[in-house]
């Protein structure tokens, strides 16, 4: 691993701990405010518990205060009558439920007749029964009830006691002081109330599953404890004794006892415990709800541990996500550098063919000629060629296109493309020169391409163009007018070895031009697949212009019509203006007016002699234009105008560069010569007739006669190649 | 065109100088008939000097030939240049003459 690498994984594992300090925060700040929010839920739960709890407490104690109360003025009225204060407790029992046994208990000495008297009367089963308190066992004077009342001069909630008699049932009692009519304490009047029923209130708290409360008393003895071997038994501080918290335990306790409310926290063994408490008034108990902080923390704790797991999974995620993304940016640039590697390689492809492909089009040494060429691949290395060059006053000249693309079909092109250049320089002939390419193309491996093939040979001098097609698109030759080259059928290049071309011929006269050009441009596609097509093309090379501004012309005609879509094939075209002047095709006009007199026929020598100097024409040639014009004439001046009258014979001569049109007319009577049957030369003398001579010299010696009658007058042309 | 004709003996000699084109021909069918009207013996037509023959022309020839072959008589025509002799071949002509 190099040191990039290496540093590369640093910066990863960098930001994953970044990552991870940034995750932790945030989570931390949420940990805690869902750790406060779980405290106080707990506390508003504890809190509802408690007073919950204290109400139903209170309920029960309200009861047994209201018959104490409702009860008063019954004992204060029977303080006279002690015998009869059972009925009061009996009707005290009778009329409260809450109530188990009540008494009314007189103050030793209060009365002469009764020293000690405290008749009980509680429900035994149903059934109501009577006791009396005052037995030397008992000795209720001593009793706190007794006593506390008495000294409180209100109402007492005595210690909760286990009723011994009663099945162990926790009661505890109420207990009032009766005053007489002279405000002396007489009596004491009670009401016993079991607290059996605390367990279902208390004991139980069914919004937590190991939560519990405990009730304790204002001494501190356990009257509810969430085991039965702690209750009524146990006092707080006997516990706080055994815990190793005890610091929290005795504030518990100091808490309790001294009937404040408050919240400690305990911690017993591994458990933590959170422990409300609150007093409960009038008894002066104090309840506490204990919630293992397991309970009241579990979900913000699972919560946290999730949160941690699923910190603790994305992270990993996170790292094997940077240790693939820089893995898969390895490969990436990997194989953009090999992309960028082949693409260097295919820039050179295309540097090498190009190089192959002439890109001056000028030749100094022959400034007849205005030729442009350019291509415009489809892929980097295209199978579309061009190639020029001048020998020996010809211009050679080609274009191709090999069946296929990209590097194969460049492969191919470069061959045939040296084909051209090593046969051209020894062969003038273009159908030699595509045979022997094509020969050439087979001594090659095998391979399933062929090439379109168009070959020209222009002599400069002349204007003769020489070329052969092997199944490429017709070129565009430029005249007066634009129309496709005429072209054999020939087959392309690579198909038959050893087949015959044919060769063709024209001829290019000055301001002639030839466009030569690969299917990529006709059949340039647009987004709609419609293709560029001839006539657009025709219509763009229609203008004159030169060579390089027709090609720029088609191309960017060819791009504008394609617009988006992608270049489908090679773009090639090759665009050669002749321009030698001595192949003007300049038309020189000669004119020569007679009148229909045979003596003026002597002229036409002297006409024919000034165009033979024009056209340097041959002597023999001279005379023979001569006769037949004469003989021409002589018709005319015969037959067209009848004798006496006066006409007019025109004669033009039409000076071309391969030709002499003669156009002759008159305004006499119609007289077609072209239909007098010819003279039989066949004949002997004496069979020999005398005329019909003049009009067969005129069609021995004119390539071309023709006659024709136009607005009243007779024309004939005659036309003399040369 | 001038015609200069000579006669000795049997022997009628006519030397053609110039053009024989149509207006000349004109004069020559008059230069000729005393030519026409004894065609017997033979007749040497002198081209040596002629430049150019037209059909009109050729008809003259024609009808000197047609007269001396009416009487028994001899045509020759004498020293043709290559443009008339090419004219001769086109018109069969040379078939028609003895040409020397």
């Amino acid at each position: 691993m190099d040191k990039a690498e290496e540093k590369k994984k640093v910066f990863r594992v960098f930001l994953v701990l970044v990552a991870a300090v940034i995750l932790e925060m945030t989570s931390f700040i949420q940990f805690r405010a869902l750790y406060n929010t779980a405290r106080r839920a707990a506390q508003k739960k504890a809190e509802h518990i408690l007073i919950t709890s204290r109400y139903a407490i209170l309920d029960v104690v309200e009861q047994a205060e209201q018959a104490i109360r409702d009860n008063m003025w019954i004992a204060q009225w029977c303080l006279q009558y002690p015998d009869s204060l059972a009925s009061v407790s009996a009707r005290i029992v009778e009329n409260n439920k809450a109530v188990s046994g009540s008494t009314v208990a007189l103050v030793p000495g209060y009365s002469r007749k009764f020293p000690l008297w405290a008749p009980y009367a509680y429900l035994s089963g149903d059934k109501l029964a009577y006791t009396s308190l005052a037995t030397d066992a008992y000795n209720y004077p001593q009793q706190p009830w007794f006593t506390k009342a008495l000294e409180k001069g209100e109402g007492y909630w005595s210690e909760p006691y286990l009723d011994e008699g009663g099945g162990n049932i926790m009661m505890t009692t109420y207990s009032k002081a009766v005053k007489d009519r002279n405000g002396k304490d007489a009596a004491v009047i009670t009401a016993d109330i079991s607290l059996g029923w605390l367990w279902e209130h208390v004991g139980k708290i069914d919004s937590y599953n190991n939560a519990f409360s405990i009730l304790v008393s204002r001494n501190g003895l356990l009257m509810v404890a969430p085991s039965d071997s702690l209750s009524m038994k146990t006092y707080l501080g006997d516990l706080a004794v055994k815990m190793e918290d005890k610091e929290h335990f005795r504030e518990l306790e100091e808490g309790m006892i001294s009937g404040k409310a408050g919240e400690v926290t305990i911690k017993v063994k591994h458990d933590t415990f959170h422990v409300y408490y609150s007093p409960i008034s009038r008894t002066e108990w104090s309840m506490a709800v204990v919630v293992p902080e397991k309970e009241i923390f579990g979900d913000v704790w699972q919560m946290g541990l999730m949160a941690v797991i699923l910190q603790v999974v994305g992270l990993l995620m996170l790292f094997f996500i940077l240790r693939a993304m820089a893995k898969s940016w390895v490969d990436y640039q990997k194989a953009r550098d090999s992309e960028e590697h082949m693409e260097s390689e295919l820039q050179i492809g295309r540097d090498i063919q190009m190089s192959m492909i002439p890109k001056d089009f000028s030749f100094p040494e022959c400034p007849d000629l205005d030729i442009s060429a350019t291509i415009a691949p489809a892929k980097q290395v295209g199978g579309d060629l061009y190639d020029f060059y001048m020998r020996d006053g010809k211009l050679f000249f080609c274009i191709g296109d090999v069946s296929g693309k990209g590097v194969p079909a460049s492969l191919v092109m470069a061959v045939t493309r040296s084909l051209f250049r090593n046969i051209s320089a020894l062969e003038d002939s273009p159908k030699l020169i595509v045979e022997g390419i094509n020969r050439g193309m087979f001594d090659m491996a095998e391979n399933e391409m062929f090439v379109t093939f168009f070959c020209g040979v222009l002599h400069m001098e002349s204007g003769k163009l020489h070329y052969c097609n092997a199944g490429h698109n017709p070129p565009l030759v430029f005249t007066d007018h634009v129309e496709m080259l005429p072209v054999l059928p020939n087959i392309p290049l690579g198909i038959e070895p050893g087949v015959v071309f044919e060769e063709q011929t024209i001829r290019l006269h000055y301001d002639d031009a030839i466009y030569l050009y690969t299917d990529g441009v006709s059949e340039a596609e647009n987004m709609d697949h419609d293709q560029y097509g001839m006539a657009r093309m025709q219509a763009v090379l229609h203008e004159r212009r030169s060579a390089q501004e027709h090609l720029n012309a088609v191309m960017s005609s060819v791009r504008s019509f394609v617009g988006e879509a992608p270049q489908s094939d090679d773009i090639t075209m090759l665009f050669i203006h002749y321009l030698n002047h001595k192949q003007r095709t300049d038309v020189m006009e000669k004119h020569l007016i007679l009148h229909n007199d045979i003596q003026q026929i002597p002229q036409l020598a002297g006409f024919v002699e000034t165009i033979a100097e024009e056209k340097n024409i041959p002597q023999a040639m001279i005379m023979s234009l001569n006769l037949a014009l004469e003989e021409a004439v002589t018709n005319v001046i015969l037959y067209a105008y009848p004798e006496g009258t006066d006409g007019l014979v025109d004669l033009e001569a039409i000076l071309r560069d391969d030709c002499i049109e003669f156009i002759l007319s008159d305004g006499g009577k119609p007289f077609d010569p072209t239909a007098t049957p010819d003279a039989d030369i066949t004949l002997g003398v004496e069979e020999r007739e005398i005329g019909g001579l003049g009009i067969y010299l005129v069609r021995q010696i004119m390539d071309s006669v023709a006659y024709k009658r136009e607005n009243n007058r007779n024309i004939l042309s005659m036309t003399k190649n040369i | 065109m001038e015609v200069f004709i000579e006669k000795e003996n049997n022997v009628t000699i006519a030397r053609f100088v110039g053009r024989l084109d149509t207006p000349a021909s004109q004069e020559v069918s008059k230069s000729v008939e005393p030519i026409l009207e004894d065609p017997s013996g033979t007749i040497v037509l002198d081209c040596k000097d002629m430049e150019y023959i037209s059909s009109s022309g050729l008809r003259i020839f024609l009808t000197i030939r047609k007269a001396a072959a009416s009487k028994g008589g001899n045509v020759i025509v004498k020293d043709i240049n290559n443009d008339i002799r090419q004219v001769f071949m086109m018109t069969g002509f040379l078939n028609l003459f003895e040409i020397q």
